[in-house]
């Protein structure tokens, strides 16, 4: 394999997923643009009551009629989002390397960790407004015991699959088992904590939503439970379009970040 | 039967032969209850080529690793240059190479080839590391490689950075388990021409575990046939050909007849063996 042919290959590769982008994207657009057209469709001509299904264009007049509340409300749950799911990351990793790296310390720990997982996360949500009131705080710590998991079991995965004979020259050379932490099993591991990563910040826009249905008096979740208590189904819509595309944001902000921390990643580099 | 030149190391630890870097007297090992290598002797001479053949399970990967201090033998003791393999490896006198580059994928190849060193010497700077990690591509013939990461690398280029890692630490042996197993026979032929050429150049010892008759005859000076059901080496060979040599040494009439010789020690080896 010659210089010319990996830069010819990565070349074609840039115009063919353009190409191969839009094939892909095309028939979810096409199927998406029927399903509006059908909706509004069938709501018409069965005359269907808009508090219980509003047409597409009744949701969108009540986009824009409502748009400086729904974005107050945005921003009060992205913000929710984004610092829960950072907490999320940083304690998933924290108790990762602890497992990993204190072997005394994983053994107690990792059972635990899987037990708590069996709990259902939903049901703590009153618990934490008892504990934490309305304001951010139980909304994080929701959001950090729903999304920590994944975040900890991908790294634990990429840690511990380390090649062996790779780890024999490790030895070999006399690295501590702070080096090869650090050195090997780390950076090893990254391609794993991003697929992780992912799924806690899909899980992230749950964990904030239940926590404002669970108690709050601003975000996204509030105003669906507001609207819903009004009956006004149209603005219930609205705002669950609007926490769709917070969701859909935060996945692929995740997936710009896993670019940039592992281009390295075999995902990336299969040719 | 056993040449001549195992049975003159095979003495006591007191007696070794000042020009055998690594001798190996009585290895014995066992690994859940089964045993894996059975009283092996082995020496290797200071600066040659030994390869070790044999059938699948007969404990040559497990040997090689007796030699570089990762197996303690279960009885027997293995000596390099007077040392214990892990006092060796501490020194840095053991370069490994395995079948797998095992590269990290995050490092380019000049990074890569100097990983090592720079965890065996902390004193070394980043600039005396990518030198020494430049230097070593340039031995093994990747030089103008040096920023590319392993994926944009072949399955023999990324063999060639694995080989200029165990060298920067500039071992006094180095150890090989099937390095070229997973390449194609074209490239097989020429990553053993260039070991050959690495060889000849730095003066290393190297100890190859290889399946590849041909692989045996055309790279080493001494090969040992190891047999099945225990562990042990069954016969050893001395390969007579003269060095320099290139591939077209595989239509010498002596080649052919030590490959021959070799096939039917092999055909030997796979029948288990008494308690001999």
């Amino acid at each position: 394999m010659s210089d010319q042919t990996v830069a010819n290959s990565s070349g074609s590769r840039l115009v063919s997923s353009w190409g191969a982008a839009t094939r892909s994207w095309l028939p979810a657009v096409i199927l998406l643009l029927a399903t509006i057209v059908i909706w509004e469709a069938v709501v018409r001509i069965f005359a269907i009551s808009a508090f219980i299904i509003p047409a597409p264009s009744e949701i969108a007049r009540s986009l824009v009629a409502q748009w400086g509340t729904l974005m107050q409300a945005t921003l009060v749950t992205a913000g929710e989002i984004l610092f829960g799911f950072l907490v999320s990351v940083v304690v998933g990793i924290a108790i990762a390397l602890v497992i990993v790296r204190f072997d005394w310390l994983g053994r107690a720990l990792y059972p635990l960790v899987v037990l708590f997982q069996n709990v259902p996360k939903v049901a703590l949500a009153p618990i934490f407004i008892l504990w934490f009131g309305y304001g951010l705080a139980p909304k994080i710590g929701l959001i950090l015991v729903i999304a920590f998991f994944p975040v900890t079991l991908s790294m634990l995965a990429g840690m511990q699959s380390v090649d062996r004979s790779l780890l024999s020259l490790m030895n070999s050379v006399g690295a501590s088992p702070t080096q090869i932490l650090f050195r090997i099993r780390v950076p090893h591991s990254l391609p794993n904590l991003m697929a992780g990563t992912k799924i806690a910040a899909t899980l992230s826009v749950i964990g904030a939503i239940v926590g404002e249905f669970a108690g709050a008096s601003d975000g996204l979740g509030y105003v669906i439970q507001f609207a819903s208590t009004q009956l006004d189904t149209a603005l219930v819509f609205a705002a669950l379009l609007l926490v769709s595309v917070l969701g859909i944001a935060f996945y692929y902000a995740a997936e710009i970040l896993e670019r940039i921390v592992v281009p390295w990643a075999p995902k990336f580099s299969q040719s | 039967m056993r040449v001549e030149t195992i049975r003159a190391a095979g003495g006591r630890p007191a007696h070794i032969r000042h020009d055998d870097l690594i001798s190996a007297k009585g290895v014995s090992v066992v690994m859940a209850r089964q045993l894996v290598l059975q009283n092996i002797d082995l020496s290797v001479p200071k600066g040659s080529f030994v390869s070790l053949i044999g059938p699948s399970g007969c404990g040559k990967s497990t040997l090689l690793k007796v030699l570089a201090g990762l197996v303690n033998p279960t009885s027997g003791s293995v000596s390099i240059a007077g040392l214990s393999p892990v006092e060796a490896a501490r020194k840095r006198m053991i370069g490994l190479v395995f079948q797998d580059a095992n590269l990290l994928p995050w490092k380019n190849a000049v990074d890569n080839a100097s990983m090592l060193l720079g965890i065996a010497d902390k004193s070394l700077s980043r600039a005396d590391l990518r030198a020494r990690g430049q230097e070593m591509l340039e031995l093994v013939g990747l030089g103008d490689s040096a920023h590319k990461r392993p994926h944009e690398l072949s399955g023999g280029m990324r063999q060639r950075v694995a080989i200029a890692r165990a060298l920067a630490l500039d071992p006094a042996v180095l150890l090989m388990d099937e390095p070229f197993g997973a390449l194609d026979a074209i490239t097989r032929d020429s990553m053993g021409q260039s070991l050959l050429e690495i060889w000849q150049r730095t003066g290393k010892t190297i100890v190859l575990v290889t399946h590849s008759i041909d692989e045996a005859i055309h790279l080493s000076r001494h090969v040992h046939v190891m047999g099945i059901k225990p562990g042990r080496i069954t016969e050893s060979l001395d390969i007579g050909l003269p060095y320099p040599r290139d591939l077209s040494v595989a239509e010498n009439p002596e080649f052919v007849r030590l490959a021959v010789q070799l096939r039917t020690m092999l055909r030997a080896s796979h029948q288990p063996g008494g308690a001999s």
